[in-house]
């Protein structure tokens, strides 16, 4: 339902009134009359007015902030004094000048909301410091009079009496079970387990207990609950965004059994977190199958700017794990929450200074089969022909860049400004300036001095006005050839002791000869001196080789035809070709985008042979998609609105400053990683738990205590029952992270227990059930109708766990899970769309839910249900041979219970009835995609009208919704 | 329902957007105590309510299209003046166009003779010549034209749409891509909903088929026949009114009952929809033969049953591409739509459905007025590369003022000079025509209150009637 905030805006009050009455009512449950800031007040400022007065220093008017109380604050706020207040005149006057909000924002609080800050301000007009921000605190556990059976049951009833109101009455044990088995495991239970537990004797809350532990031991479990997840972690297996098809994560597998396996082996969820974030910086063995669990951070759309894929995981890990928008903070001060721009550089600092490396980890010690040994040799092969064509073509790529200095010096001089590195997409020929090269000549020259002995007229002239320039040139060449003294000194270049002198000679001839009058033009000059050291340097290289075949005289190593290898005024010149780090010693990675097109084209070719092997070839071991964190990583700078060649302030790595106070300091090096997911795992953190229980809370009634899972910020809704969430945490806290005892804490309550039935009069003074006086109807997600119609019909296939993807749409159906089907970025399945699946292209943390024709259409006339529908019609057929018994049997197999008489004769009829005359169906149309189960011998009309019986019980909203 | 989205619509559109059917609404309304009329939510009365976007994926060269430039012709083989206009691969001297070009209509536009047909509707044309986008790139000038953000993950145009407007006809998707023999490049990111739900996004309809029923998935049930299926229905709904009636006021359950009745109609109306069979033929011959020209009275079928926004893609790829031998190439691709361009406006306008659809005919962005260099350095090639500097596109139909030339490129057709058009600023001036202003038509997803064209677009109130 839509929070009456929002529905209010602009729609008729008819509606609006009695559902913002009744939110009232139950809003801040504590104190029924009181006003409270974080849950009535601060919403109202924080969608009217915060824009301009809040924590965005560049957007804020007036120098007042509405967010926090601040010295500014009593211009407008007169505490206790509506009246005097500047705040309740803006909002009041009817001067459109006055007026606040100003008409351009097109939203007006309503006359109910001005209400509410006008008590507030009377009332003292106290602010308060965000609820999600302050410290969980052990809230007392109130006594309400009315029954309870457990802390939580106290929290809701409480609220519920408050209001007048009651739980619902306790659900029948037969769809208590069904409830339950679908919240665990995401599956029917079976009629024998659902008579077991009707017919138990021993206490309902026994006999319930055992039923969830049964349920919380099931591999089973951790395939449902993983699955939620992975909606989290935007899970996918491609890449997404790709131009021409797609391409696969060959690993991606590893990382969604990891997140089951953890589930099924309850790992404490602080553990958990830590392994996503920091999995290698954790000491483990170089193949621990945690490894895996990096996934989190890498299974993401693969954008083709770092920054964007940095921003990704910055938002996976900021919604995703403690419910706050920090994304929008990348290009400038969030515009709501304490959320500065550094923050945000702050968490790319951390993120930045990792890389996925090229060789990914074998997981295990995989057992050294026939299979593995016939991949390992075929990888083997592939990678050494890629290296061989690879390592030649780099090198000439790099050969040619230290001839072509003046190309990149002449763009320089031209004043080519800077480019945004981060989106390379452009083919490159031989002869193209490559915009990577041309920064690295950039950075490089900016850390010369003007005492450098090669570079010193670049450094010197480059900012001399063009009409001085060749004079200026000339003078410094006089000036320091003076200096270098008389060339009779260095003159014996073969001499191996002769030092260079002080200028590089060859530099100032070479300037003396050709008067440059532009920088554009000394560019020129050193481009030509570079290319001649170059060629100069492979002629005497390839001379030098040539002296050591034997059949030539050895020659000394001073002798005179050594002066190019020998002469240091030279290797003063080669130095800025071929020592470490500079401009053209490009790193192979770097080097590997910046081959010609057709070059690229064809390495890459080499690459995808590698690629398929790991994903295709039987033998490939599972690998982890790791992360590699460097040590010693460059310095991060804000980007000034985003834009990263537009560098403010320098970051460090740390952590959200509003957020947690006591994580400031910044993260070791190397760890930085670590020292984020230990921030987030903080006991002191007041937002993970409450996220992480209010996601548990969520799956198990549909909607949270929070209702904006991915919001706990100032624009989100403040929580329902904020003491209960809080309460939650702590009990989580002392569970020791447990994810299943939590989920016993919530099943075990009444309220979980309790029917999903209408209650008229709590409807209207509660519509949107947020003080839960029923339990919440659902309806089956995509994966657990798809993975219950085969269980019905007896074909899920549960024998194996993981392993690689399966295509969900593959004739004849693969019957495994729906959690192991492959996901595809870039052409989502129409099962997963038509039935509001995850977007993997982001952090889902709700998923939409929709009623569309197409799902019906899928219900109606897929070949899926007509299968299903079909085989286990046959199982009835084969259970019994009266009509009756058939129909009881299909009766307890999808619906686990026994059909009344009226349903009964209902179905008979249906299979009995007569075939109107001239009727036949198209049974036989070509093209259908089925597997062909409807083929049958001798009574093949009989056995259709079973499975057209069973094909509307398993459509029907009986078996797609649970109470 | 959803709890984080904050678009002040009318309970009844929010409703409408959530793909509830009219039943659904009916008892909607009920609980309400209102009645069933209301007009769609938009900011102001809108001039169009339908889009058609003939998307010529790949690139349209303007030079050889719509922005006429002699200078190419006398300055043919020398080197252009520029500096610094880099698109994908190097560019050499220029390369005149190889097509004629004629004024026509009333108007006097020059169309070149690649669009023949197209060209006796030139009085009905906004032709803007000074488009730009950001990069020489098709994947990321498609997600700019599709969805106005070329890296990130945005709505498209589209989902938009349908999500601010709502669907006319419940019984078929709001939101059509038409593509004969696949996907086009950088595949459903085209036609994605991104953060708005999933019911939004586009369906992709393989138009190389002609069998309607092959068209949409399920809309057919292979195996019972008519009279099998209506006992089915009504033994499902048999069941589904028992559970219902111990389960009194659920509006979830109600609305995927008659979602059940929705569906069977749809099955009627959707095969009836994408049946280009039963049209006459004198409309067959006025779009003309082919898979292209048979998608554009597509389309047409489509609107003229309520259809939202419906995309028609060249096909699968980038066949727009010429980056060799534009003569040939070009001349093929624009045989193949010319005629069902304008078939689809001449049958608009008869039919008085032009006036309510917006047609919008353009590529991700257009192609260099000079020859693209091979791999031998050669402008052997004769073709042309991608040009993002400034492209022609042109609209049609709703609110849009025909015969209508806005902006231009410099001397040669490279850079767009003149009143240069962003496409937020196209977008924007799209949503005006529907009636939606673009800085409101907002949705507050992780925090923030996105638009599709982000922080910027200026309504193009020229090409406006």
């Amino acid at each position: 339902m839509k929070t009456c905030r929002a529905l209010t805006s602009r729609t008729t009050l008819r509606i609006a009134i009695p559902l913002c009455l009744a939110a009232g009512l139950c809003g801040s449950y504590a104190m029924a009359n009181d006003i409270s800031f974080s849950s009535d007040v601060r919403p109202i400022l924080a969608e009217y007015c915060v824009q301009c007065h809040g924590p965005d220093e560049e957007q804020r008017r007036a120098d007042l902030r509405l967010d926090i109380a601040d010295e500014r604050t009593t211009a407008a706020i007169v505490p206790g004094d509506p009246d005097a207040s500047e705040l309740m005149h803006r909002l009041t006057t009817s001067d459109p000048d006055m007026q606040m909000p100003p008409a351009e924002m097109q939203k007006r609080p309503t006359e109910q909301q001005i209400e509410i800050l006008r008590r507030w301000i009377a009332e003292g007009a106290e602010f308060e410091r965000h609820w999600s921000y302050q410290p969980i605190r052990r809230p007392e556990v109130p006594t309400p009079t009315g029954a309870a059976s457990t802390d939580i049951d106290r929290f809701i009833v409480a609220a519920l009496e408050k209001n007048g109101l009651t739980l619902a009455p306790r659900l029948d044990r037969r769809r208590l079970i069904r409830r339950a088995t679908f919240d665990l495991i995401g599956l029917p239970p079976s009629h024998a387990e659902v008579e077991a537990f009707v017919n138990d004797a021993a206490s309902d809350n026994e006999a319930f207990a055992q039923v969830i532990d049964r349920l919380l031991q099931s591999p089973r479990y951790g395939e449902r609950w993983g699955r939620h997840w992975l909606d989290i972690a935007r899970y996918a297996d491609t890449h997404g965004g790709s131009a021409i098809g797609f391409k696969r994560f060959p690993f991606s597998y590893t990382y969604r059994d990891y997140v089951i396996g953890s589930f099924n082996e309850d790992l404490p969820y602080d553990e958990f977190v830590l392994q996503q974030l920091a999995a290698d910086q954790l000491d483990l063995p170089a193949n621990d199958p945690a490894l895996a669990a990096l996934g989190f951070l890498t299974v993401g759309m693969q954008f083709r700017s770092v920054h964007d894929l940095i921003d990704d995981q910055i938002d996976v890990i900021t919604r995703g794990l403690m419910g706050v928008t920090v994304a929008c903070a990348r290009c400038h001060d969030h515009k709501f929450d304490q959320i500065p721009t550094t923050d945000y550089y702050a968490l790319y600092a951390t993120l930045a200074s990792s890389e996925s490396p090229d060789d990914l980890p074998v997981l295990g010690e995989p057992p050294l089969t026939e299979q593995l040994r016939n991949y390992q040799g075929q990888l083997e092969k592939r990678q050494t022909i890629y290296r061989d064509m690879a390592r030649d073509q780099m090198e000439v790529m790099r050969s040619r860049l230290r001839s072509q200095v003046g190309l990149y010096l002449t763009d320089l001089a031209r004043g080519v400004p800077e480019q945004d590195l981060s989106a390379a997409f452009l083919s490159y020929r031989t002869d193209d300036v490559r915009p990577v090269v041309l920064h690295r000549w950039r950075i490089y020259l900016s850390t010369l001095s003007e005492q450098d002995p090669v570079f010193f007229a670049w450094v010197r002239l480059q900012d001399t006005p063009a009409d001085q320039f060749r004079d200026a040139c000339e003078q410094l060449v006089q000036t320091l050839k003076a200096e270098n003294g008389d060339p009779e000194k260095f003159k014996d270049m073969h001499k191996m002791s002769v030092e260079a002198p002080k200028w590089n000679p060859r530099v100032l001839s070479a300037l003396e000869d050709a008067r440059p009058a532009s920088l554009i033009e000394l560019a020129e000059v050193y481009g030509r001196l570079f290319a001649d050291v170059h060629l100069a340097w492979l002629t005497a290289l390839h001379e030098a080789s040539l002296e050591a075949t034997p059949a030539v005289d050895i020659l000394t190593d001073e002798d005179p035809r050594h002066a190019e290898i020998n002469s240091a005024i030279n290797q003063q010149l080669r130095r800025h070709l071929y020592e470490t780090g500079t401009p053209t010693d490009v790193p192979d990675e770097v080097a590997a985008r910046l081959l010609n097109r057709t070059v690229k084209d064809n390495l890459s070719g080499k690459r995808g042979t590698i690629h398929n092997l790991h994903l295709n070839s039987p033998g490939s071991p599972p690998r982890g998609m790791v992360l590699k964190e460097s040590e010693a990583p460059p310095e991060t700078r804000v980007f000034l609105r985003g834009n990263p060649l537009s560098r403010g302030e320098p970051v460090e790595a740390r952590f959200l400053t509003a957020v947690a106070p006591y994580g400031t300091k910044p993260f070791a090096d190397g760890k930085r990683r670590r020292g984020l997911a230990e921030a987030i795992i903080d006991p002191e953190n007041p937002l993970t738990r409450r996220v992480i229980v209010n996601w548990v809370w969520r799956h198990h009634f549909g909607l949270g205590l929070v209702r904006t899972p991915d919001d706990l910020g100032t624009r989100g809704t403040p929580p329902t029952h904020p003491k209960l969430l809080d309460h939650l945490a702590m009990a989580f806290a002392d569970d020791g992270w447990s994810i299943k005892k939590l989920h016993r804490r919530i099943m075990l309550s009444d309220v979980y227990q309790q029917a999903s039935v209408e209650n008229t009069k709590a409807r209207q003074r509660d519509a949107e059930n947020r003080l839960l006086w029923r339990m919440p109807r659902k309806r089956l997600e995509m994966e657990s109708m798809r993975d219950a119609l085969l269980a019905v019909s007896g074909e899920l296939d549960t024998t194996s766990m993981g392993g690689r993807p399966f295509d969900l749409e593959t004739v004849p159906v693969v019957p495994r899970r729906s959690v192991y089907a492959f996901i595809n970025r870039d052409i989502i399945s129409s099962l997963l769309s038509t039935f509001d699946g995850a977007d993997p292209t982001s952090c889902t943390v709700k998923r939409p839910d929709t009623t569309v024709p197409q799902q019906t259409l899928y219900v109606l006339n897929s070949a899926f249900i007509q299968d299903r529908a079909a085989t286990v019609a046959r199982l009835a057929i084969d259970a019994a041979a009266a009509d009756a018994d058939r129909v009881e049997w299909l009766y307890q197999r999808i619906y686990l219970r026994q059909p009344e008489q009226e349903e009964l004769d209902l179905a008979v009829a249906f299979v009995t009835r007569p075939q109107p005359s001239g009727d036949t169906a198209d049974r036989n149309a070509t093209n259908d995609d089925s597997t062909g189960a409807t083929a049958g011998t001798g009574d093949e009309a009989g056995t259709d009208r079973w499975a057209q019986l069973a094909h509307a019980m398993l459509a029907s909203n009986e078996f797609i919704f649970l109470d | 329902m959803d709890t984080d989205t904050s678009f002040a619509f009318p309970r009844r559109q929010f409703l409408k957007r959530c793909g509830l059917g009219v039943g659904a609404l009916a008892l909607t309304d009920m609980l309400a105590g209102q009645s069933a009329t209301a007009g769609p939510a938009t900011h102001f009365p809108a001039r169009a309510r339908h889009v058609i976007h003939i998307f010529l994926n790949g690139g349209m060269s303007q030079v050889d299209t719509f922005d006429p430039k002699p200078e190419l012709t006398r300055r043919a083989g020398q080197m252009l003046p520029f500096d610094n206009l880099q698109t994908e691969r190097k560019t050499g001297v220029a390369l005149p166009s190889p097509f004629a070009f004629q004024q026509h209509g009333e108007c006097g536009m020059p169309i070149s003779d690649l669009f023949p047909r197209v060209a006796e509707c030139a009085d009905d044309l906004a032709v803007i010549r000074s488009m730009y986008a950001e990069l020489p790139s098709h994947e990321m000038m498609l997600m700019l034209m599709n969805t106005g953000h070329s890296r990130l993950v945005r709505p498209s145009f589209g989902s938009w749409l349908t999500w601010g407007m709502g669907t006319e006809n419940q019984n078929l998707p709001g939101f059509v891509a038409l593509c004969p023999g696949g996907l086009p490049v950088a595949g459903a990111g085209n036609w994605r909903s991104a953060f708005l739900p999933g019911s939004y996004q586009g369906t992709l309809v393989d138009t190389a088929h002609s069998d309607p029923t092959k068209l949409i998935r399920h809309i057919r049930n292979k195996r019972l026949s008519e009279s099998d299926q209506l006992a089915q229905l009504e033994i499902l709904q048999a069941l589904n009114a028992r559970h219902l009636a111990r389960r009194p006021h659920e509006a979830d359950l109600e609305a995927r009952i008659q979602s059940f009745d929705l569906a069977y109609r749809m099955q009627m109306e959707a095969t009836d929809a994408f049946d280009t069979n039963q049209e006459p033929e004198h409309i067959l011959k006025l779009y003309g033969e082919g898979t292209q020209n048979r998608q554009l009275l597509l389309a047409r079928r489509l609107v003229e049953r309520g259809v939202r926004y419906v995309q028609v893609w060249h096909g699968a790829g980038q066949p727009w591409d010429s980056h060799s031998n534009i003569k040939d190439t070009h001349r093929h691709v624009a045989n193949q739509c010319d005629q069902g361009i304008a078939g689809l406006i001449k049958d608009l306008k008869q039919r008085g459905l032009l006036s309510k659809t917006l047609i919008l005919c353009s590529g991700e962005f257009g192609r260099t007025p000079s020859v693209e260099m091979g791999q031998n350095g050669s402008g052997a090639s004769q073709g042309r590369d991608h040009n993002h500097w400034g492209f022609s596109l042109w609209m049609a139909g709703g609110g849009i003022k025909g015969g209508t030339i806005y902006g231009a490129t410099d001397e040669f057709g490279f850079k767009a000079v003149e009143n240069p058009v962003s496409v937020h600023d196209l977008h924007a001036t799209m949503l005006h025509l529907l009636g939606f202003d673009h800085e409101r038509l907002t949705y507050r997803y992780a925090g923030r209150d996105y638009r599709l064209t982000d922080l910027s677009g200026q309504v193009v109130s020229d090409v406006i009637a």
